[in-house]
């Protein structure tokens, strides 16, 4: 029992990165804007939200400087893709090298080469009272850092906006039918950048997060891919934040598992348990877009004088 | 529902071959201009990080041609890059992003490695041929598996590729540090292969053979996509998909031809390091060559005839890289940032030449 109860609190913590990256992937995509500069993004994310955590004083102030950075980098996808109409996937490409270049030159500019690197500390796990004396469920999900709250909220807020309010259904059919949404009056140009704006802040703070959760410092591996994969969980979610936020604990229970299996010292090599999340997420992904259903404008630049 | 990339609509990076003369002399200006620019605002980088600019460029730009040792070196960083760009390069001709050169440069480097550690008595004649097939063959395969996934399930191949590098890590771990590890050496590394899967070395300093493939294989890249059908149905699905299939393309096919052969491309990069270079398979030893290709395909505007040169820059740039780090003290992955800006500036100077064409009408 408490075996399964650490196991699942773990995963929750684990959760939380992917939830913001595929939360931030899914809404810029909703208006038609594919990110892939996630990766990147979240490089720069943990290294922007480490250095100044370490040297402006505490968490909080690296979290928002970490979206700041990944929101201008938003910005700047948005910008030059309905602006300019320049290729989306050749420019989030050149953004993940630019933000995976700037991430370790931040790093080596400020830190410089050393043994030991300067730790900041962790987030404190902060206990909802009532909710976190229910047996189980409350140490699972009550007993959790404000960043898994934070997660968990912005996909329920992401939900509702864009299901029920007249925002999220401009918002969608943007990335359905330009064109149609044009013709009525939404600004294209402006949602896009808006969402992109938004998504790219949601990347950076899952980035921001995984010094302060696991490290407490930066190192170069630290996304190790969750980017990448949240891109798969976006697909996987259907572009929907509701199953985003479920499929999030699939991702999350497969890393932790992998973890906890190395450590277990359980009879197989550990270097196949590390592939465990990338492979089991190609199988998942052969099935689950059977029923995926994508932005059907989602990776094309909308120009109001050509004919589709 | 397939979710793989709808062709880009205005600006492609891949050119059509027509437009020669007026449009080269555009193209090399505009070439010359984003390096410019990126050394520029690199520059005031190096500046206000409080070093000479100078010092800096002079170690880069100059590291290469100082010595025979760093042209020999930067000549053989230039075959992964130039066979990692093609393997990104050819698949984009038909509309597809393959990011998973690392991968497939990993998964034909252990192949290769597996070849030439178990048959190490083998005859050069015998082995050799071998080494470099088998590393070729298991590139193109792991490739494949993105492009069936692809093409059966319509899943991402950005996606499958990329998830697919960090199997393949895994991969060469455990071969390196289970199969066949070397417990000298301090880190996942195998045993050294047979002397006869060793590519042959000529000239003073040595220079391995590899290059000299690299070289045909670049050259052949551009005779094929340029003077023969399938190199004409790979520009056609890449162009105009709907207008390919009419006309009796088998799109799906070329699609995933275009992955396999990248793969094997890649596959091929990964033989040659171990055959010319590492002499056994090491982790970590593809390096950064995967975003480097990349840049350099997009640079090079996914041009087979541009890409060997572009490459070449860019290796310039990383062998310089390490040195700009040693006398001027500045970070290496400034390298990155110089090239990402090019890419940026470069995409950049094609809306402005745009603009200046339709109002100089």
């Amino acid at each position: 029992m408490n075996e399964a109860v650490s196991f699942l609190q773990l995963v929750v913590t684990a959760m939380v990165p992917f939830i913001l990256a595929a939360q931030g992937t899914m809404l810029a995509g909703r208006a038609g804007v594919f990110n892939v500069a996630q990766e990147g993004v979240m490089m720069l994310g943990a290294s922007v939200g480490f250095l100044v955590s370490l040297k402006m004083g505490g968490n909080p102030v690296g979290l928002v400087f970490a979206a700041l950075v990944g929101a201008a980098f938003g910005w700047f996808l948005g910008w030059v893709t309905t602006r300019f109409r320049l290729d989306q996937f050749v420019i989030g490409l050149a953004l993940f090298f630019a933000a995976t270049g700037i991430a370790s030159l931040l790093y080596k500019v400020v830190i410089g080469v050393t043994l030991k690197p300067p730790l900041i500390e962790t987030l404190p796990d902060i206990e909802i009272p009532l909710l976190s004396s229910i047996p189980g469920v409350g140490t699972v999900l009550f007993t959790q850092d404000a960043m898994v709250y934070f997660a968990f909220l912005v996909s329920g807020l992401l939900y509702w906006m864009l299901y029920r309010t007249n925002l999220g259904l401009k918002l969608r059919s943007v990335g359905e039918n330009p064109k149609a949404a044009d013709s009525l009056g939404v600004s294209v140009a402006r949602t896009r950048i808006w969402c992109s704006t938004a998504g790219g802040a949601l990347m950076a703070l899952a980035g921001a997060y995984l010094p302060m959760t696991y490290t407490g410092t930066y190192t170069e591996g630290i996304v190790a891919g969750r980017g990448w994969l949240a891109i798969a969980l976006a697909f996987f979610g259907g572009w929907r934040p509701q199953y985003i936020l479920a499929g999030s604990a699939f991702f999350a229970g497969m890393e932790v598992l992998a973890l906890r299996v190395q450590v277990g010292g359980v009879d197989i090599p550990h270097q196949f348990i590390s592939m465990l999340p990338y492979a089991a997420t190609l199988l998942v992904m052969m099935f689950a877009l059977r029923w995926a259903s994508v932005p059907a404008f989602l990776g094309r630049n909308y120009d109001r004088e050509s004919r589709h | 529902m397939t979710t793989t990339a709808t062709p880009p609509t205005t600006t492609t990076p891949v050119k059509p071959a027509a437009r020669r003369g007026a449009g080269l002399t555009r193209s090399v200006l505009s070439y010359a201009l984003a390096v410019l620019l990126a050394f520029v605002v690199s520059g005031i980088v190096i500046a206000a990080l409080g070093h000479s600019p100078v010092e800096a460029f002079r170690a880069i730009l100059t590291t290469s041609f100082k010595s025979s040792f760093g042209f020999i070196e930067t000549v053989q960083k230039w075959v992964p890059l130039v066979l990692l760009t093609l393997a990104f390069t050819i698949p984009l001709a038909a509309g597809k992003y393959n990011i998973g050169g690392e991968g497939q440069l990993l998964v034909g480097a252990t192949a290769a490695a597996a070849v030439g550690i178990t048959m190490k008595d083998a005859p050069m004649v015998v082995l050799l041929p071998l080494v470099l097939l088998v590393g070729v063959l298991a590139g193109g395969v792991y490739a494949w598996i993105a492009a069936w996934l692809m093409d059966r399930f319509g899943v991402n191949e950005i996606l499958s590729t990329v998830l697919l590098n960090f199997v393949s890590f895994g991969i060469v771990d455990y071969v390196a540090s289970e199969v066949w590890s070397d417990p000298a050496a301090g880190h996942p590394t195998t045993v050294p292969i047979g002397d006869g899967g060793l590519l042959p070395l000529v000239g003073t300093p040595p220079m391995h053979t590899g290059v000299l493939l690299a070289l045909l294989v670049s050259a052949a890249t551009v005779v094929v996509m340029r003077r023969t059908v399938p190199g004409y149905e790979l520009r056609a699905v890449g162009t105009n998909p709907r207008a390919a299939q009419v006309h009796g393309v088998r799109i799906g096919r070329v699609a995933v031809g275009s992955l396999v052969v990248g793969g094997a491309l890649a596959g091929f990069a990964g033989a040659i390091e171990v055959a010319g270079v590492h002499g056994k398979l090491i982790e970590g030893m593809q390096s950064n060559y995967l975003l480097l290709g990349i840049i350099i395909g997009l640079i090079a505007r996914g041009n087979a005839l541009a890409v060997p040169f572009v490459a070449f820059g860019i290796a310039v740039l990383e062998v310089g890289a390490s040195a700009m780090q040693r006398t001027a003290d500045v970070p290496s992955e400034m390298v990155l940032i110089v090239e990402a800006l090019t890419l940026l500036f470069l995409l950049f100077s094609d809306v402005v030449g745009a603009r200046l064409r339709r109002s100089s009408r």
